[in-house]
């Protein structure tokens, strides 16, 4: 058995690498906050521990905006699941470097394998032949911080309200975060293919029953990817 | 309780989409094929996430007109092409997007 006490300066590491993709996060969590206590149907409370428990930003808006509406409880959930159902992608991408860990460990760090955090390990170099113990503690560095951020943020923007003006246009911090992780994972021609299909597909489908476009467009554009390549080999 | 019982039901199936290969890895078989994919399960899901949020700017209150967001966008991934620093960019890109609109 490999030894995986703690390791400091992996725990570090993850930290300092997760950083600048958490910031981004903080006007989104407070907007979350905010509209969690200005929605005087449903508790504050219960509200916000939808971020313990979902713990997936787009998804915890999408459910309470539902249950406001007073939504069945089987289109919220069914909601949730499509929108968070992309990180099944990032789970089955990901088996290769996590899936041999104790069970014990697995249950706990696919708690916090969020967008974020796949980005980080799925694109960090320094992450493709370290031992076990360093990618394990690295995973909680950076899940620690965006954990911690969103539990922060979201009840900050509950209690302290309308501080933060939405006219401020704060957010738009959230689609250029995603821009720069697109750029970055931009590594041949089958993931430039791969993101022009998600890219199209999301566009068209962003009016789909229960966000079920981002899904589709996730899976088209990665089976593109994979038949491109495939093209690209055949040619030479 | 109603609201309770929905967001533990909505946290659950998260979570099981997280957990899906990792945790259930040794039950869950995917072709080859598809196995070689995986890696553009990145590009292909962070563009369907970002492009159609910076071209309309629906799901976000207060993105202003487009001009400002496309330039703000354009100059954003130029800034990370380039340098391969995402706080450069979003500075950068915030940056613009504020001076413009």
């Amino acid at each position: 058995m490999t030894d995986l006490s703690f390791q400091r300066d992996a725990y570090l590491d993850g930290i300092r690498r997760i950083f600048p993709l958490a910031v981004p996060g903080v006007p989104f969590g407070f907007v979350i906050g905010v509209l969690i206590a200005e929605e005087e149907l449903l508790p504050s409370f219960t509200s916000w521990m939808s971020s313990s428990i979902i713990f997936a930003g787009s998804s915890q808006l999408a459910a309470l905006t539902l249950l406001a509406d007073s939504a069945s409880a089987m289109v919220v959930i069914s909601t949730v699941f499509l929108i968070n159902s992309r990180h099944a992608m990032y789970s089955a991408a990901l088996r290769d470097r996590y899936g041999h860990y104790p069970l014990i460990t697995r249950f706990i760090l696919t708690y916090v394998l969020i967008d974020q955090q796949f980005a980080v390990v799925e694109t960090a170099p320094e992450l493709e032949a370290p031992s076990d113990r360093y990618r394990l503690w690295h995973f909680f560095g950076g899940g620690t911080v965006l954990w911690v951020m969103w539990q922060v943020t979201t009840a900050l923007g509950v209690v302290l309200g309308g501080v933060v003006d939405p006219a401020w246009g704060l957010n738009f911090a959230v689609p250029l975060l995603f821009l720069g992780l697109l750029m970055m994972s931009l590594k041949d021609r089958p993931g430039v293919v791969a993101a022009i299909v998600g890219a199209t597909v999301a566009i068209i489908g962003r009016n789909f029953p229960q966000g079920s476009g981002l899904l589709l467009a996730i899976v088209l554009g990665v089976l593109a990817g994979g038949v491109a390549e495939t093209r690209l080999e055949d040619r030479t | 309780m109603r609201l309770w019982l929905i967001i533990i039901a909505s946290g659950i199936v998260t979570y099981l989409t997280r957990a899906s290969f990792i945790v259930f890895g040794d039950t869950l078989a995917l072709p080859a094929s598809a196995e070689r994919s995986l890696k553009y399960v990145a590009p292909a899901a962070f563009a369907a996430i970002s492009i159609p949020l910076v071209l309309g700017g629906d799901g976000f209150e207060g993105f202003g007109d487009d001009v400002p967001r496309l330039v703000a966008a354009g100059a954003a991934a130029a800034v990370v092409v380039w340098k391969k620093n995402l706080p450069l960019m979003l500075a950068v890109g915030m940056g613009l997007f504020w001076l413009l609109r």
